[in-house]
């Protein structure tokens, strides 16, 4: 039983590292909560009914074909909005205000043309799952594992070796620093919105595949995005991996023991601690200086 | 005549709530996206004590507000040590905690089936049963709160919040306590959106859950800062106009599934328009400009 548990908090923490790992990336550059990402997460998984079951387009293309419309779906809001708004230098407030009319907009668009109800992508039956330490784990899950401690790793190495990886890192330390040195900070939050919002499609997708889509999904997603980025500490990688691993094992433990209705309460407990008491998460760096 | 009754019934409630939550984001700069857990706590408090203890409305209402305040109290202690974003995010968090409080103890609460049955309220000896009875007596509440708010603003204590919102420091280098400020602060907000609570209670009189979701807090902050943070009127007017927006849907003939979502895209729309221009809304004063970013 424990051992079940335990593997339904990784399978969970793989779901959302992959969300927080994109909102972090964003943060880290931009310097504001997108919360709009939790609806570009849902769009990935509606992106992928519409083009599987609708379309009738095999399975694995449409499920690049989503990951790239949330990538540009991430990218046009950055554009069409964000950007303009930077230019009139509104303060990360305003972003954030924001971000969350542009998710209002797009969860109601979405619930407005597919229905509030539950959809499934998968077809045929139930898996059944292989056993692996007295627990059972499907073939999906393992999809989702394998994915997701594989981008964790390659965004960690990305970060650190590529020129787009350097550029962030420059633009999110200093971007003042950065645009004397030649690096146009719009361009790289550009990127880090084109990479974040590709990971949030590619979570929806698997997210879709594993349970299944509806429109509370993205509220929830973004909920868990934002807990994980915040404890695990803003622009770490680790820190992220370690934090949504953390989230997801107390959550299933939660589960286990008190019932599955307190998830929410245990994840923003927890969250709240970590706010006031070591706001900068377990892994990320001072982030507050005086404000004179 | 009815329904023109319960429009301004709503608006009543929601310019309550707006003012209140003015009086913390607006004036004080603390953006909050807990005020509809103030709301639901005042709600429920009063729902309970109704229905259990049979105590009279007005001791309701002041239980209400001493319950919701003190909650006030701790969402504002997180303030003191994080700021803007991270401190919305805490708020956030606030409001999510307690909707699953009201959502999962059904032992107290009766989690998503919420608590029907409300007893009609006895005002001053009066029995307020009818729609016109509702609207005086929120009319009342609306303008105490106004009022409250007025003299708060005006007062020695006001230009404190409002020092604090421009610049926290170079407040606290004059020798103000900030901390007891900003906690007074949310106690008194939270305290005036019980009061919205109560009403609506005893107004609707069922109660669930659902009345009091993030969204609808984001649904008060989207009228403080589309009416216009840091005015007196502001909150007022957008009160007025945000309630009555989506009833001309109703006209238009949409079926109310379809309405729904129509509403919440019409907000939502709005809120990413007010911040791409018009930032300080209709009458407000005040932008969410932090003095780094609005150099």
């Amino acid at each position: 039983m424990i051992t079940q548990v335990l593997i339904n908090g990784v399978i969970a923490a793989s779901t959302w590292v992959l969300v927080a790992l994109g909102f972090s990336l964003i943060y880290y550059t931009s310097r504001f909560f997108h919360f709009a990402h939790g609806a570009v997460f849902m769009a990935g998984a509606y992106f992928t009914l519409i083009f599987n079951m609708f379309l009738g387009i095999w399975l694995l293309p449409s499920m690049l074909l989503s990951i790239a419309s949330s990538a540009l779906l991430g990218c046009l809001m950055y554009l069409f909005i964000y950007h303009p708004l930077e230019r009139r230098r509104a303060s990360p407030l305003i972003l954030m205000l924001s971000s969350l009319g542009i998710f209002i907009v797009v969860e109601n668009i979405i619930s407005l043309v597919f229905g509030n109800e539950i959809k499934i992508i998968r077809s045929g039956l139930v898996e059944e799952g292989f056993p692996l330490w007295g627990a059972r784990i499907t073939s999906v899950h393992i999809l989702i594992v394998c994915v997701s401690v594989f981008l964790v790793v390659a965004t960690g190495v990305l970060l650190r070796t590529t020129k787009v990886g350097k550029a962030m890192r420059a633009v999110a330390n200093n971007r003042e620093l950065a645009k004397v040195c030649g690096v146009e900070s719009y361009r790289v939050i550009l990127w880090s919105f084109i990479v974040g919002s590709a990971l949030a499609g590619l979570a929806g997708v698997l997210m879709a595949l594993d349970v299944h889509m509806s429109p509370a999904m993205g509220l929830n997603a973004i909920m868990m995005g934002v807990v994980v980025t915040i404890i695990g500490g803003i622009g770490s990688v680790p820190g992220v991996a370690l934090a949504a691993l953390l989230l997801g094992m107390a959550q299933h433990l939660g589960v286990w023991m008190i019932g599955s209705q307190w998830q929410d309460a245990i994840a923003f407990v927890i969250l709240l601690v970590f706010l006031v008491f070591k706001p900068e998460g377990f892994m990320g760096k001072k982030i507050r200086k005086a404000v004179v | 005549m009815e329904y023109l009754l319960h429009i301004l019934i709503l608006i009543g409630i929601y310019v309550i709530l707006s003012v209140s939550l003015n009086l913390i984001a607006g004036y004080a700069g603390l953006l909050s996206i807990a005020h509809a857990a103030f709301y639901g706590v005042g709600a429920y408090v009063a729902a309970l004590m109704a229905l259990n203890l049979h105590s009279p409305f007005l001791v309701n209402v002041v239980c209400a507000v001493i319950f919701s305040g003190l909650l006030g109290a701790l969402v504002g202690i997180p303030s003191l040590r994080i700021r803007d974003d991270y401190f919305v995010i805490a708020t956030f968090a606030f409001q999510v905690i307690i909707f699953s409080v009201l959502n999962n103890w059904v032992s107290l609460t009766g989690g998503p089936m919420g608590l029907p049955g409300i007893p009609q309220p006895t005002f001053f000896g009066l029995k307020i049963s009818s729609h016109v009875g509702f609207l005086l007596t929120i009319g009342f509440f609306c303008a105490v709160t106004l009022l409250i708010t007025r003299r708060i603003v005006q007062s020695p204590f006001g230009r404190v919040l409002k020092a604090i919102r421009e610049d926290e420091v170079f407040t606290q280098a004059a020798g103000k306590n900030i901390a007891t400020y900003k906690v007074l602060v949310f106690v008194i907000g939270a305290g005036m959106a019980a009061v919205a609570g109560v009403m609506y209670a005893y107004y609707i009189s069922f109660i669930d859950p659902t009345s009091f979701t993030v969204m609808e807090s984001i649904f008060i902050i989207s009228i403080v800062i589309i009416g216009g943070a840091g005015s007196l009127w502001g909150p007022v007017a957008g009160a007025v106009v945000l309630v009555l927006l989506p009833e001309i849907l109703r006209f238009l003939g949409l079926p109310s599934s379809v309405a729904a979502n129509v509403r919440q895209i019409l907000y939502g729309g709005l809120l990413v328009a007010f911040m791409m221009w018009r930032p300080r809304g209709f009458l407000g004063k005040y932008a969410f400009q932090s003095g780094e970013a609005s150099e």
